[in-house]
């Protein structure tokens, strides 16, 4: 089967810092694929590059066979590949619906001229967006949410905000940082149990980078092991806890 | 995702949306104005009609794109000499020269947005905006041989369509015409994917790209259109004072549409009308008292932003959300 997204020898520098060394992998559709490894790793750097967020300095990336390094973020994102932010990627003067309406940007099909002279084409367009973006947030259960402003909803309120943002284009890769970061453990499971379910039925590729290890071991189908910047190992997670090198990565030399 | 049920509207989003079509009467009830107001209280009225665009085509920049970006003085100085020299020296009509007008504008707005794109963002942005509308105010001065200097470059009669706009009457009319074509179009455009992709920008530009959204595109698109606005106002301007002078489009005037902007509300199209109301109308009032006049100005701006940080805008706000532009019910 072709790999949703292929990573070939992808290096990044910054001045002269090598924050990716030379990482391959490859992710596939309807995989929950977790990026572990402790602070300063390269996760987020991962994923910049990725999302063309950041230059690679070396390497390929392939979505779904075409590369897409050396793209602009738009550019990647209009592919396919969406992602969420470390610190919160919600727009925090905007309603929860204009959140997801810009999110659904590119489904809006108006020109810019039917929608300065306000014609009917333009004025359809945007209210089938605004029913899409409703039904997306009911689904989540965050319809009560829809005309609060981002920056008013609870912290767990702004990841689920935030990841429907994501999925309202129907993107077939999601990456997702720290989707967890500041919620409860109640909060928690259910994100987790929300990112199986669109892994398991809805078939998206998801990577996600988490710290939590518990929940890293219980939710996720492959674990990628990043340490200064190196790719050390990569498997299913029964397989992660056993291997030595990541031990010590994160304990130390035993 | 299923696509089958599409909510039916509530209660909340019918009246909302009944409430905002109130917005039509402001101008159909204006129409009466030329039958209350003498001369001299239908120019200010008038002057009130050039100011709301000049503020509404600022706030798009300072408030949804939020960019520190004061080169509206130079959109305004633009737009007038655009007009007078389209009329003075090529006899041009009126309603060309304020096309005319609105494509310099937009051109302005363009090459301003190209310092924001290079990343000159913030107190860079704002110093090399304001010495972008300085370099302008010297070529007027210095260009006397077509925009006569500091003597001032005064226009011919001017006609709309064939209606002379020779007294505030007819001037009224054309004015408010224009005003509510270009306040409409705006509306319009801010309440549609294009004005969140621009407030998206402001919010946050990393996310936006994460989005598909083509940032700069949208940066640009809003220049062009904040230039041609204030363009346009431009050339109202050249027919209501008849005779352009450079002195017109200096720091003071900076001042006087940041406080507009501010004194209304940031972001917000109602609140620019009302900033461009009070702040056009109050100096005005104070001319009678001479000396004073500039203090009671200040002492009213500071008293405003200090008891309403977020505008005039935000006492309508209080009574009904329907003037909350950030509600996108119907």
């Amino acid at each position: 089967m072709e790999p949703l997204l292929r990573l070939q020898g992808i290096s990044v520098n910054f001045a002269g810092l090598r924050a990716l060394d030379n990482v391959t992998f490859d992710a596939h559709a309807g995989e929950v694929r977790a990026v572990i490894g402790p602070n300063g790793a390269g996760k987020t750097t991962l994923f910049n590059a990725i999302s063309g967020y950041v230059p690679a300095s070396g390497g390929a990336i392939h979505f779904k066979g075409e590369p897409i390094h050396g793209l602009a973020p738009h550019d990647i994102s209009v592919k396919g590949v969406r992602r969420t932010f470390q610190n919160g990627g919600l727009f925090p003067e905007m309603t929860t619906l204009e959140n997801i309406l810009a999110g659904l940007h590119v489904n809006i099909e108006s020109s810019i001229f039917g929608i300065v002279f306000g014609s009917k084409e333009a004025r359809e367009a945007e209210r089938e967006g605004i029913a899409r973006a409703r039904r997306l947030l009911d689904l989540m259960d965050l319809g009560a949410t829809a005309d609060q402003p981002a920056k008013d909803l609870s912290g767990g309120q702004q990841r689920m905000v935030e990841i429907v943002r994501t999925l309202a284009t129907d993107p077939p890769l999601l990456l997702l940082d720290e989707p967890v970061v500041g919620l409860s453990p109640p909060m928690r499971d259910r994100m987790m149990e929300i990112i199986r379910r669109l892994a398991g039925e809805e078939g998206i590729g998801i990577m996600l980078i988490e710290h939590v290890i518990d929940l890293v071991m219980s939710g996720s189908d492959i674990i990628v092991v990043l340490n200064s910047g190196q790719l050390i190992a990569e498997g299913r997670p029964e397989e992660v806890r056993q291997n030595r090198e990541v031990l010590e990565a994160y304990l130390g030399h035993v | 995702m299923n696509e089958t049920l599409i909510p039916a509207p509530t209660r909340a989003s019918v009246s909302m949306t009944r409430w905002r079509r109130m917005y039509y009467l402001v101008p159909i009830v204006a129409l009466v104005i030329p039958f209350l107001a003498n001369e001299y209280l239908l120019w200010v009225v008038n002057a009130i009609l050039v100011y709301v665009l000049v503020t509404i085509g600022f706030n798009l920049i300072i408030g949804n794109l939020g960019q520190l970006a004061f080169a509206n003085t130079a959109f305004f100085g633009i737009g007038s000499y655009t007009t007078a020299i389209l009329m003075v020296y090529l006899g041009v009509p009126y309603v060309i020269a304020i096309v005319g007008s609105a494509l310099a504008g937009g051109l302005a707005g363009f090459l301003a947005s190209v310092t924001a794109l290079r990343g000159i963002r913030l107190y860079y942005l704002a110093i090399i905006t304001l010495a972008f509308g300085e370099l302008m105010r010297w070529v007027y001065l210095h260009g006397d041989k077509v925009t006569m200097g500091s003597d001032g470059l005064l226009l011919p009669p001017a006609f709309f369509f064939g209606l002379p706009l020779d007294s505030e009457v007819p001037k009224f009319y054309v004015f408010l015409a224009l005003t509510v074509v270009v306040v409409k179009a705006t509306s319009n455009l801010m309440r549609s994917r294009v004005g969140r992709a621009i407030v998206a920008v402001r919010d946050n530009e990393a996310a936006t790209a994460s989005l598909g959204i083509h940032t700069a595109r949208y940066i640009v698109l809003a220049f062009v259109w904040s230039g041609s606005v204030v363009g346009i106002a431009g050339a109202m301007f050249a027919v209501l004072t008849e005779r352009i002078l450079p002195e017109a489009f200096g720091l003071t005037e900076v001042i006087i549409h940041f406080g507009m902007v501010l004194v209304g509300g940031t972001g917000s199209i109602v609140g620019s009308v009302l900033g461009a109301i009070a702040l056009t109308a109050l100096p005005e009032y104070f001319r009678q008292f001479p000396g004073m006049d500039e203090l009671f100005f200040g002492i009213i701006i500071v008293l405003i932003l200090l008891f309403l940080p977020k505008g005039l805008v935000s006492l309508l706000c209080r009574i009904s959300p329907v003037f909350n532009e950030r509600y996108y019910r119907d």
